[in-house]
């Protein structure tokens, strides 16, 4: 289970930057929303890359699947990434209700797009990728910047 | 396959398949609230017996059952990973048995003298509600490894079919068509499975995983979404049992009790402990569903060793009605946003409109209150007073507007602005 625990680890961190950028905004606090944003997309942002450079072609190579889940997750990241774009927007012009509003999507998506991760996909690679080729995944994907 | 899993563009189903389920269910609230408010009025004169049964129906057939199935065919895909083939026509095959059921039986139920009608709304009702179960069970039944919500889902589903056919053998013998030999045995069973089986597990299970997806909390433990769902199916098999044998159901009506108290005190508290700082409108109703749920369970509990007054039981009742509704309110205030944000957006609409902009937080904030004035009307009187009665149209007409609202974004979006195309 070691790219469930890596991987899981990384999605709560995650939840925790983007409610702490959430209550900053709340509280009316910009200059300190504009921090935990940046911290929260970088993370994330890392986080999609991970995936999508390193996990999702291991998985693709040992399972032969191209156009099933993974498929499915690059699809998803991409709705994300415009989301966080407008996020970004919303945060320059210190419109917090469109922020706000944005956020809510942003977080259905993504707690939707993680429990099917967490629940089938990682589940999946842990099952299909060789132990030693799990650990050099695992290497690979701490090495990733974005 | 994983491809089973979660929302996506070409498994959600449309817009329209949830929203007839809401919008029905939104306008049965409204006649309810105007049927009660003549009744207060003494514009009409039914006896409170023909009134009990149209407003628990209408309640619990009319609002809640559209309410649940239309959320059904929503979420089946997101929380439990499976998809129903053509969803718009099953949805409004369902839907319209439902509607025209619960129709049936308002008018037997006010025209107490008509057999034909008591056959008719056992059949649309039966009908309607078998074939939603056969949609949903068949996909659910094929799950290889389940998540304690779609467990959850199953086990409400199934607690669905007794109360179905307690339910249709109720009215074929109000109808005249057959004899049982102890009405009230056979009544107490029927509302047993409906309320804290089909209803109340439900809620649970969905539960299991909304709440700490909307709002980023601590999970449930363990034995709680491993075990409880199972443990009050079996109970209430039990106490089915014990009825029939006129057995003594005490202790497992009080354990039935119990475990949603303590299930309702687990929710209260992950609430507390959500890391997203928002205290919309559907957390408020989310906590006060669940408080009314420990008021109702209480009373429920004393009232399993104690003989207790009829003004408690009415207590444990609206109190019951009201956690059921503050539950689906809290529900129907973020599917609704999302969902037509979600299409929209997957549709190709840059300019989709945001959740906000569908049903902005505070016209759910308004809501609450409504919805809290009229719960703490209704428990603090025990007749059917205007005020109350016309409370619940209110509520209601609120719920109508902004769905009414949503779908008019839906449809001018569509119609002006500019589509991408993938």
């Amino acid at each position: 289970m070691i790219i469930s625990n890596y991987m899981r680890a990384e999605h709560r961190e995650c939840d925790e930057i983007f409610a702490a950028a959430e209550k900053s905004i709340i509280e009316g606090d910009f200059e300190q929303a504009e921090r935990q944003f940046l911290l929260f997309s970088e993370d994330t942002l890392t986080h999609f890359k991970k995936e999508e450079e390193a996990l999702f072609p291991t998985f693709e190579e040992v399972t032969g699947n191209t156009e099933g889940p993974t498929r499915m997750m690059r699809y998803e990241h991409e709705q994300m990434r415009g989301l966080i774009g407008k996020m970004a927007e919303a945060i320059e012009n210190q419109d917090k209700d469109a922020y706000l509003s944005i956020a809510e999507s942003m977080m259905i998506l993504l707690q939707q797009h993680n429990m099917k991760e967490e629940q089938m996909l990682y589940a999946m690679c842990d099952r299909a990728i060789p132990q030693d080729k799990k650990e050099s995944v695992i290497e690979t994907m701490k090495t990733v910047e974005l | 396959m994983f491809n089973q899993g979660g929302l996506s563009l070409d498994q959600a189903p449309p817009l329209s398949v949830v929203m007839r389920f809401f919008i029905t269910a939104s306008i049965f609230g409204i006649l309810l609230g105007l049927f009660l408010f003549s009744q207060s009025l003494h514009i009409t004169t039914l006896s409170s017996y023909s009134t009990q049964l149209i407003t628990v129906h209408t309640l619990s057939l009319g609002v809640m059952a559209s309410f649940m199935l239309g959320a059904l065919f929503q979420m089946l895909p997101v929380l439990a990973g499976v998809v129903i083939k053509t969803p718009t026509t099953k949805a409004m095959m369902v839907h319209g048995l439902l509607t025209v059921g619960v129709l049936v039986q308002l008018f037997a139920f006010g025209v107490t003298s008509n057999s034909l009608l008591y056959f008719l709304a056992s059949a649309y009702l039966g009908l309607a509600l078998f074939y939603a179960l056969y949609l949903m069970l068949k996909e659910l039944i094929k799950i290889k490894t389940h998540s304690s919500s779609s467990k959850g889902i199953s086990l409400a589903l199934t607690m669905l079919i007794p109360t179905v056919i307690f339910g249709t053998y109720l009215l074929l013998t109000e109808g005249g068509f057959i004899h049982i030999i102890d009405f009230s045995q056979i009544k107490e069973i029927h509302y047993s499975f409906a309320l804290l089986g089909w209803i109340s597990l439900l809620i649970v299970s969905v539960s299991f995983q909304v709440i700490e997806m909307f709002y980023v909390t601590p999970s449930y433990p363990t034995n709680i979404t491993k075990y409880l769902t199972l443990t009050i199916v079996l109970l209430l098999i039990l106490k089915m049992t014990f009825i029939l044998l006129e057995y003594p159901t005490t202790i497992l009506t009080a354990t039935i009790a119990l475990l949603f108290l303590a299930y309702a005190t687990v929710t209260i508290e992950r609430l507390t402990q959500r890391k997203r700082p928002t205290a919309d409108a559907t957390v408020w109703f989310w906590l006060f569903g669940m408080a009314l749920f420990i008021l109702s369970m209480t009373v429920t509990l004393i009232g399993s060793f104690f003989t207790i007054s009829s003004t408690l039981q009415h207590l444990s009742y609206i109190a019951f009605i009201g956690f059921a509704l503050s539950i689906v309110f809290a529900m129907i205030y973020k599917i609704v946003p999302f969902l037509t944000w979600f299409h929209l957006s997957n549709q190709g609409y840059m300019e989709a409109p945001m959740m906000h902009d569908v049903i902005h937080p505070k016209k759910a904030k308004i809501h609450f209150y409504i919805h809290f004035v009229t719960i703490v009307i209704w428990l603090l009187t025990t007749d059917i007073t205007w005020l109350g009665s016309l409370l619940i149209t209110i509520s209601f007409g609120w719920l109508f507007y902004n769905l009414i609202f949503a779908i008019k974004k839906y449809t001018y979006t569509q119609k002006h602005c500019e589509k991408i195309e993938w």
